[in-house]
């Protein structure tokens, strides 16, 4: 009997079809093939080294100001000055040096946002969504007051009120951010909660905590990656947006957001100020989109095809 | 010889995806006459479904046709053209599968989508006539209510009545074959037979052709004019229904028969004897068990409904006995269950583990109790955690009820995965790759390492194919000689029921109607819902119990408004007028056996067993 | 009906409940932040005992919850937010220091400075939304029904380009080359619609390659559905099988995106309003922020909080006109 076309279950443990593997590992699988993430990947490791590294290798200080070097063009343009490939500021700051320390700035306000949101969020989220009940509808109460409240509203009250440091800058971020975690992890968890393998834990004993933690957050909690890459470049923005209004991390603090504001005032005679570390900040968010993208599609792919 | 309606000509058909094409179908020909039923049986696997869709002209990448030719009445079906392909399968061949849940759009009334595709195909038609068709086809399929029906989403609609809906959909542009594909599958077994009962209804009255595919020979054995047997990808037999059963030629045809469900050729387990329940004090005892939910209503600002999930159950369940608890979709059977594992409180009643009172126990000495009563689930793949290990998966156990640590704890498990057949290699395998027998048996094992006394199955063999079931039988068999655990299964397949239990119980909307021996449950059913169970129960050789005389009409009424009788007495046929009114109690009717009729069928002649018991 | 009314009164009582929450919120949050109002108002050069007179006449020596009740209460009862601590009748900042200037008889009501911004946001709104619209449409679906090929790559790259531009750079870059390069459209302030272009531009960058995404992702998952591929099966013709099928299901996911696109338009409209020096709330709600005048800010927080919580419902609501197996 050949057991190609007639037995599933016999072909089954030479040839493991993916159906079988945890969800967040179908994803993975469906993901990594995908031409988008491999350049979204690339470019965001480039940007994270030149970041990581512009540490070391470049001993120029992006808040020295050269004021004979002032309005230095970039590369390529007329009047360029080969020790400022992307030429200087009004007050003679190297920009190239500045970009890279804005990269720096947004990866780690964006990185330590993205992660504790999902943290708090998704921690909520299974908690309310296993348990369900009256603490599910409390905790999901909260989350609709937070969201009621307009992010840039919350985040320009307190920022308005305070002066802006990384750290409450971070906790504005999060605080914006959270709820959407909670939201998409409840369904999830939801959705967990009536599985087969559950309900053998629960006639074990198992207490909720530990069926949460060992069993139901391995599973619901990878689908979301999507969400966090997206998320990881809406933070960006965010940072950006704030720095941007002047309500955020404060000159002469190089972030992308107050490099942008500052070149704005030049525009008409020094256009690279603004445009130039705008092409690096688009990049990084490109980078995150594309493996945002791939992501979400692979989750798509593998959750209606489970169905 | 009766004019020849549909023509397969050496139809091959493979998958064209990979650089050498893997053949699907194998140059089969095969025709259908008006008005002919034809059976095309086969295993899962064989290419009956391919076989099927290809005759509607629906062959999706990467399947493709290779050689052959479909006609329907001298027309081409695979060359026709889009808008001829369109009026064939609208008005020539009407398609039925195994899922209608999946044939309409989730979002609109079922009848304005019947109506709609009616239009399509016949653009005369005007919108009102149309949906004067549906009612009437709604009518003819007997479909209560056809008018309000109409109008509901496909979502409020039982497994039974959009079978019905998705029948009327193939049917409705006068089409003179009807393929249907597995239909009564996921049904329960008197929906089912009420599904077959209409098929040979509708074609005596339209002298519709019928192309029934499935791999279940007792659903087609009293239908079909004629069986196409198929076994990877090939016809390998062919034959009037009747002789070729009766003399199967090929070894696929055999298995496919040998296989089929058997209730009377076979003799029940032993039970316990009278005397041995009366010596011993039960297992587990339980008395007047409810359990209601209460829902919020949809269409009122206020106010909720109550669903009676379990009306007052009472049985008792003795050491070393296998109890079946048997009953359809709804009948209550998951709400007993968690009950019965205390994931879920009682509203009323009492659930006594060997003499002491369940409900009070306090936390502790309830945690304590599980590692005692351990409960085997239906699904093998969503049962099992895809991203533990298997021996994570059955140590996790042990962790939370034993004092082993560390090396003990994996001998214990690895002895265990030997016990119930798993290579003990596998401990450090994620279960994905493992066959659903085989992941069935972590599902054990993870019971049973804690040595139980009572184990529950829910469904625990219904996911399994006859291959994978009979060992896993004979595994059971084997732990309940051993350790002498308890076994209480829950379960709508009736043939296996008769396979493994010595005790059955019969469980009609949250309440056991009927209890007893499984000799005494099968051969002398004093409830009418349990002879009207086995009537449908499809079977291989004749049933005792004439399909038509007890083959009750219409769905369980809803749980939410009983009517103030007997739960049954609408559906019933022996009901009288003391059944609308009063509820008959659970009550004694021989030394083993207990019913809740106020008419037990103790009167009818008892059904003799042995001398139906043959093939054919 | 009666579902639908049941659903109306349960949501609008939640949502009232959610706003007066938010608002309590914002209102802690402003009392506990550093400055004192009268201080501010007064004027730096104005004694002690002023201050204390001007901080007792507008209230702020109540306890906190006083203070919070007479400010829903007047809301509730004749629609008064209380009047800006800054800006008088004509809308010119009065700003501190001018002492007994600052009565309240002069200053503007918080609700007429909000009025008078309103239609010019609304303007800006329905010009960059409408935009987006029209213009993520017909390439969304286009590339939807290709899911897999060409188009579909294509779309994915040019959204993934677009959402990546923040706004307030894209606007700066525009600037650049519309107006100051090749001086076709006016830049910064408003005098006429022709301002209104270059910032609706803006946002329909932002704003249509979600709905691109939104879209192709619907339709395409739509036309990987059971139904929608047995259809041709059953005999219907494709036209309506994607009109009456396809369209329908993807409206969906659809109004749900609008709705999360509508309540992030105050965001978008704040940064391009800043940016283009645009006179709208968004610029009014920067201008509030900065200047400390708090009977503004919250005033605003409010307005936009109730236009979520309303924006919310009638998602829910349309949604389940779609599909009426969504329970609201």
């Amino acid at each position: 009997m050949s057991s190609v076309t007639t037995n599933p279950a016999a072909a089954k443990p030479a040839q493991p079809s993916t159906r079988e593997l945890a969800m967040g590992r179908r994803i993975w699988l469906a993901t990594r093939s995908s031409p988008w993430f491999l350049m979204g990947a690339v470019l965001f490791a480039l940007l994270l080294i030149m970041a990581v590294v512009s540490v070391f290798v470049f001993q120029v200080d992006p808040t020295k100001m050269n004021f004979v070097d002032k309005f230095s063009p970039p590369m390529g343009a007329e009047g360029a000055k080969s020790q400022f490939p992307l030429g200087t500021d009004q007050l003679g700051r190297d920009m190239l040096s500045r970009t890279l320390v804005g990269l720096q700035i947004t990866f780690l306000i964006g990185l330590t946002a993205t992660a504790l949101s999902f943290i708090i969020g998704s921690a909520v989220g299974l908690y309310a969504g296993f348990v369900g009940g009256k603490i599910d509808q409390i905790l999901m109460r909260i989350v609709d007051i937070q969201m009621s409240i307009p992010p840039i509203i919350l985040a320009i009250t307190i920022l308005g009120l305070a002066r802006a440091t990384p750290a409450l800058v971070i906790s504005v971020l999060v605080l914006a951010t959270w709820p959407n975690y909670a939201r998409l992890t409840r369904s999830g968890a939801l959705a967990e909660r009536s599985q087969e393998y559950v309900r053998a834990a629960r006639v074990l004993g198992a207490s909720n905590i530990r069926i949460i933690l060992l069993m139901v957050a391995p599973i619901a909690l990878p689908p979301m990656a999507f969400a966090a890459v997206f998320d990881l470049a809406r933070m960006m923005i965010f940072e950006c947006v704030l720095d941007f209004l002047g309500i955020g991390l404060q000159p002469p603090t190089p972030t992308l957001g107050v490099i942008i504001a500052d070149g704005r005032k030049y525009l008409m005679n020094a256009w690279w100020i603004a445009v130039l570390p705008g092409v690096f900040l688009m990049l990084l968010l490109l980078s995150l989109n594309m493996m945002g993208t791939a992501l979400e599609r692979a989750r798509n792919a593998v959750f209606e095809g489970a169905k | 010889m009766t004019k020849e309606l549909l023509k397969v000509t050496d139809l091959s058909i493979a998958n064209v995806g990979p650089a050498t094409p893997r053949p699907i179908l194998k140059n089969l020909s095969l025709s259908v006459a008006e008005s002919e039923t034809l059976a095309i049986l086969g295993r899962s696997g064989a290419g009956k479904s391919v076989l099927g869709r290809a005759l509607m002209g629906w062959v999706d990448a990467p399947l493709g046709v290779t050689s052959g030719r479909i006609t329907l009445e001298g027309q081409d079906v695979l060359g026709a053209n889009p808008d001829a392909l369109r009026r064939i399968r609208g008005t020539g061949i009407g398609y039925v599968g195994a899922d209608p849940t999946r044939v309409f759009d989730p979002t609109l009334p079922v009848g304005r989508q019947i109506a709609d595709k009616y239009r399509a195909v016949r653009p005369e038609v005007s919108a009102k006539e149309a949906m004067e068709r549906v009612h009437e086809l709604f009518s003819l399929v007997r479909i209560p209510e056809a008018r309000h029906r109409m109008a509901e989403l496909p979502s409020k609609y039982s497994g039974g009545m959009i079978q019905r809906a998705a029948i009327v959909d193939a049917m409705i542009g006068e089409t003179k074959l009807v393929i249907a594909d597995n239909v009564t599958q996921p049904l329960d077994v008197t929906v089912a037979a009420q599904i077959i009962r209409l098929f040979q209804d509708l074609r005596e009255r339209l002298g519709t052709a019928f192309l029934f595919i499935t791999s279940s020979v007792p659903t087609i054995k009293d239908f079909a004019d004629r069986i196409v047997v198929m076994d990877q990808g090939e016809i390998v037999e062919e034959g009037p229904t009747p002789q070729l059963l009766a003399a199967p030629r090929t070894e696929a045809s055999e298995k496919l028969i040998a296989q089929s469900p058997r209730i009377w050729g076979t003799t029940a387990p032993e039970s316990l004897s009278a005397e041995d329940i009366r010596d011993m004090p039960p297992a587990l005892s339980i008395t007047a068990l409810r359990r209601t939910y209460k829902v919020p209503r949809k269409d009122k600002l206020f106010g909720s409904v109550f669903v009676q999930a379990v009306r007052g159950a009472d049985f008792d369940v003795y050491p070393g006995e296998s109890l079946a608890i048997v009953g359809e979709s709804g009948c209550g059977k998951s709400t007993l269950m968690r009950l019965l594992t205390w994931l879920e409180e009682p509203d009323d009643g009492s659930v006594q583990f060997h003499g002491k009172n369940v409900g009070s126990f306090t936390a502790r000495e309830r945690f304590d109790l599980r590692a005692q009563l351990q409960l085997v689930l239906q699904d093998p793949y969503g049962s099992i955690p895809a991203h533990w290990t298997i021996g994570r998966t059955i140590s996790e156990s042990l962790r939370l009820h034993s004092p082993l640590k560390g090396k003990a704890r994996r001998a214990r498990v690895e002895e265990t995965m030997a016990e119930v057949g798993l290579d003990p290699a596998l401990y450090d395998k994620l279960p994905s790759g493992l066959s659903a027998g085989q992941r069935q048996r972590i599902n054990v094992a993870r019971a049973i390492v804690l040595e139980p006394t009572v184990l529950l199955l829910d469904e625990t063999f219904s996911a399994l194919d006859p291959m994978e079931q009979t060992p896993l039988i004979e595994l059971f068999r084997k732990l309940q000689r051993e350790r002498s655990i308890t076994c209480i299964f829950i379960s709508h397949d009736l043939a296996l029921v008769r396979r493994v239990a010595s005790r059955v119980a019969v469980m009609y909307l949250g309440r056991i109607v009927e209890i007893g021996s499984n000799h005494n449950v099968f051969s002398r059913p004093l409830h009418p819902y349990t002879r009207a169970l086995l009537s449908a129960a499809p079977t291989i050789e004749d049933s005792p119990y004439d399909p038509n005389e007890c083959l009750v009409d219409g769905e369980p009424p809803s749980p939410i408004r009983l009517p103030k009788g007997c739960a049954f007495a609408d559906r019933c046929p022996v009901a009288q007028e003391a059944c609308m009114s009063s509820d008959p109690e659970l009550m004694r009717a021989s030394e083993r056996s207990r019913v809740a009729c106020h008419f037990p069928l103790a009167a009818l002649e008892p059904a003799s067993v042995k001398d139906a018991a043959h093939v054919g | 009906m009666i579902a639908t009314l049941s659903f109306l009164t349960r949501r609008l009582s939640q949502g009232a409940l959610i706003v007066f929450l938010a608002a309590l919120i914002v209102f802690t949050l402003l009392r506990i932040g550093p400055g004192d109002p009268a201080r501010m108002l007064a004027g730096g050069l104005s004694d002690q005992a002023s201050v204390d007179a001007l901080s007792k006449q507008m209230g702020l020596d109540d306890p906190f919850i006083v203070q919070f009740g007479k400010y829903i209460g007047g809301i509730v009862t004749h629609g008064d937010f209380g009047h800006s601590y800054i800006r008088s009748e004509n809308g010119q900042s009065v700003g501190g220091g001018h002492g007994d200037s600052a009565g309240a008889s002069n200053r503007a009501s918080v609700i007429s400075l909000i009025l008078g911004r309103l239609p010019l946001s609304l303007a800006l709104a329905a010009a960059g939304l409408g935009l987006a619209l029209v213009i993520s449409a017909p390439i969304g679906i286009w590339a939807g029904l290709r899911a897999g090929k060409w188009p579909d790559s294509v779309t994915i790259m040019g959204s993934s380009i677009l959402v990546s531009m923040p706004s307030f750079w894209i606007a700066g870059l525009l600037v650049l080359l519309v107006s100051i390069k090749l001086q076709w459209l006016p830049a910064v302030g408003y005098s006429g619609p022709k301002y209104l272009i270059l910032p609706a531009i803006v946002l329909a960058i932002e704003m249509a390659p979600i709905f691109i995404r939104t879209w192709s992702s619907a339709i395409s998952s739509m036309t990987r559905r059971d139904f929608i591929r047995v259809a041709p099966v059953r005999g219907l013709g494709s036209k309506a099988v994607f009109t009456r099928h396809v369209l329908r299901g993807a409206a969906v996911p659809f109004i749900n995106t609008l709705g999360v696109m509508l309540t992030s338009l105050i965001g978008s409209l704040l940064v391009i309003e800043y940016v283009f020096d645009f006179p709208g709330l968004g610029k009014l709600t920067v201008e509030a922020v900065m200047q400390r005048d708090f009977p503004l800010v919250q005033a605003i927080a409010i307005v936009i909080s109730t236009f979520f919580v309303l924006v919310n419902i009638a998602v829910d609501y349309v949604s389940g006109l779609f599909d009426p197996r969504l329970d609201y």
